[in-house]
């Protein structure tokens, strides 16, 4: 059984990202454990000197080294990633470089009909930069368009034909871990120098 | 020309600020550049709006108030940081002071690509349909290795870095320019020449052979029409007045009043505060002025255009907000047509008015509440109130 972490990607109270998260974590008891994590008490990041993680960025950043992957639901703002989610990449960058080869699966829910597609566009980009380079699972877009609609009052999604594509997603991502992880392994200074980039030190 | 400068970062020490005061420095001759930071701007909460912020509150006024903003963004993670994301989410939520606003992006940043992938990113976002700016294309400023970039008077090295800098400057004041008249009502269309501004033509009322700019021209004209003052009787539709208490009833009237006529002739306004007070400025002097003479040029094509939806009975009143005077004012400008019991084209009652106050009394009477901008859900956009911007009043 794996051990995933499942972080919203968003402050806001009422989350459609969080109630996908919960979907996930609940349909798939059978396949993973998954821990939902909030990002909506972390400081907003602001480059200290002294490049030490803040106490819930180092808890985060715990959690994110001992799963074996990561599961990301982000909103979409702006046609980006909300700010509060750039957030703790920066801490996640900036600090403990903890979602460097870490596989990484993403999700997104957002009101329009698009469902994210240009927020996910961008989270990619950005997980790819050198000091987060997690390994983001390709051509696995999973997106909720129209999302204030899609969840039923027990928090179940309704359209059957979405749940068989996520449990697709879902079991790609299964062996999309023990390919990443192999790959890593044989790889060890590929890891080494990406964990000692530093865009100032460069 | 009026232009702000937003500091991308949060940082203490920003080579993106540093940037930015140099174009303010240097370019002083081109651009008035007002250096602002976002340190001080909250991160963004849906679930805990905090719009009326003074830090926010502070920036969407500059903004609002600028002719162009100039964006200098580092790159985080081929990204624009989390502080700028943050603040744009602000400007996106409840208001809108960004929408059809002239914006250029200029980027500092480590690596020698130099921002590239954050400016791209953040054109993307400022295109977003809540935030609606107006980016100017290419020029692409963008200074890599940046650590290496400036001397120690904080002015760029390279001399030919600084041309090009220059350069897009001048292109960024053509744009705005341009974009000025794209949001004019009428598009790239000039319609200056639909109304004759100048006043030179004479209808029924106009009083003839006195200059129309002179200082004293209520004065001569009052004279050579042996105009009735003071305690003289008026007979109205339907009363009788004298001449002060039509004076003092129009002086209590809850607006700043005006009155041109169908020729464009300025020929009254409710004269009770000094200039720098009124909501839309005027001054004694300026009485009997064609309006050619009270607009500034570049507004006379949105000025002719409201005219002429009057003239041509398009409209009865045109409106427009202006957001200016800060968040406890809602102050409106109305374009009211005034026409005789024909319905012919008399001229224009502007009435220049602070709704507020009716708005707050309207709510506590009644004691509903405003429910704020609902997020479109097709678009994300927050809904938007259509303005007919450039056609105010500038004194
Ligand atoms: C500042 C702001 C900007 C937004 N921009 C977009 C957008 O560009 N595209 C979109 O589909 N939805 C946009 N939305 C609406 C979001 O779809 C919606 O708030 C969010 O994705 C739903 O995620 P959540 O239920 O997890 O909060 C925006 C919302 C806010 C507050
Ligand atoms: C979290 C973080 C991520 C960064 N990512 C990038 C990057 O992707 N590309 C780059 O050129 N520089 C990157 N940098 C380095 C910035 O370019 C550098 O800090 C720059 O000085 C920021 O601009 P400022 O001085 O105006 O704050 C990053 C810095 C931080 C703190």
């Amino acid at each position: 059984m794996k051990n995933f972490i499942g972080i919203i990607g968003t402050n806001s109270d009422n989350s459609t990202n969080r109630l996908l998260l919960q979907f996930i974590q609940k349909h798939f008891a059978d396949k993973a454990n998954i821990e939902i994590c909030e990002i909506k008490n972390l400081p907003a990041f602001n480059k200290p000197e002294d490049k030490k993680a803040p106490y819930e960025v180092q808890k985060l950043a715990d959690k994110i080294r001992k799963a074996d992957g990561v599961i990301i639901s982000s909103p979409e703002y702006n046609h980006s990633v909300p700010a509060i989610l750039k957030s703790t990449l920066e801490w996640l960058s900036y600090t403990n470089q903890a979602l460097i080869d870490k596989p990484v699966m993403l999700t997104g829910a957002s009101y329009g009909r698009l469902g994210s597609s240009r927020a996910q566009t961008h989270l990619r980009q950005i997980l790819d930069a050198p000091e987060l380079k997690a390994r983001i699972m390709p051509s696995s877009e999973f997106l909720i368009g129209y999302s204030l609609q899609a969840f039923d009052d027990n928090g179940n999604l309704t359209d059957q034909y979405k749940i068989e594509e996520l449990e697709q997603i879902f079991n790609d991502f299964i062996k999309f871990v023990d390919i990443t992880n192999q790959l890593v392994n044989t790889n060890d200074s590929h890891k080494k120098k990406a964990t000692n980039f530093s865009w100032e030190e460069n | 020309m009026k232009i702000v400068g937003i500091v991308g970062s949060n940082a203490d020490f920003s080579y993106n600020r540093i940037l930015l005061n140099f174009i303010a420095k240097n370019f002083k001759k081109l651009i008035d550049v007002e250096v602002l930071d976002i340190k001080d701007v909250p991160m963004f909460n849906q679930s805990d709006d905090q719009t009326n912020s003074e830090a926010i509150q502070y920036l969407n006024k500059k903004i609002v108030e600028a002719d162009g903003v100039i964006i200098a963004t580092p790159e985080y993670n081929h990204s624009i940081p989390s502080a700028l994301q943050s603040v744009l989410e602000w400007l996106s939520f409840k208001i809108h002071p960004l929408d059809g606003k002239p914006v250029m992006i200029v980027g500092a940043s480590y690596d020698v690509q130099g921002s590239s992938r954050s400016q791209l990113h953040l054109r993307q976002i400022l295109d977003a349909p809540g935030v609606n700016a107006v980016v100017m294309p290419g020029n692409e400023f963008l200074l890599g290795e940046v650590h290496k970039a400036f001397d120690e008077n904080e002015n760029l090295k390279d001399t030919q870095t600084t041309q090009f800098l220059e350069g897009c400057i001048k292109k960024f004041i053509r744009f705005i320019n341009v974009v000025n008249i794209v949001e004019s009502p009428e598009g790239m269309k000039d319609v200056s020449s639909t109304e004759d501004l100048n006043a030179t033509g004479t209808i029924d009322t106009t009083i003839e052979g006195i200059d129309m700019k002179a200082d004293d021209w209520v004065e001569q004209a009052a004279k050579a029409t042996g105009a009735v003052e003071g305690d003289a009787y008026v007979k109205l539709n339907r009363g009788v007045l004298t001449v002060n208490q039509i004076n003092h009833f129009l002086n209590s009237m809850p607006a700043e009043l005006t009155y041109a006529d169908s020729n464009n002739q300025f020929l009254y306004y409710n004269y009770k505060l000094e200039e720098d007070e009124m909501l839309a400025s005027r001054n004694p002097a300026q009485v009997g002025s064609p309006l050619a003479d009270c607009h500034p040029e570049r507004a006379f094509s949105s000025v002719a255009w409201v005219i002429q939806q009057l003239r041509n009975g398009k409209e009865d009143v045109v409106r427009t907000k202006v957001p200016t005077h800060g968040p406890d004012k809602f102050v409106v400008h109305n374009y009211q047509a005034i026409r005789d019991a024909d319905g012919n084209y008399l001229g224009i009652n502007e009435y220049v008015q602070d709704i507020q106050p009716i708005i707050d009394w309207y709510l506590e009477q009644t004691g509903q509440l405003l429910t704020g901008g609902g997020v479109d859900a097709a678009s994300g956009a927050t809904t938007k109130v259509d303005t007919v911007s450039s056609a105010t009043v500038k004194g």
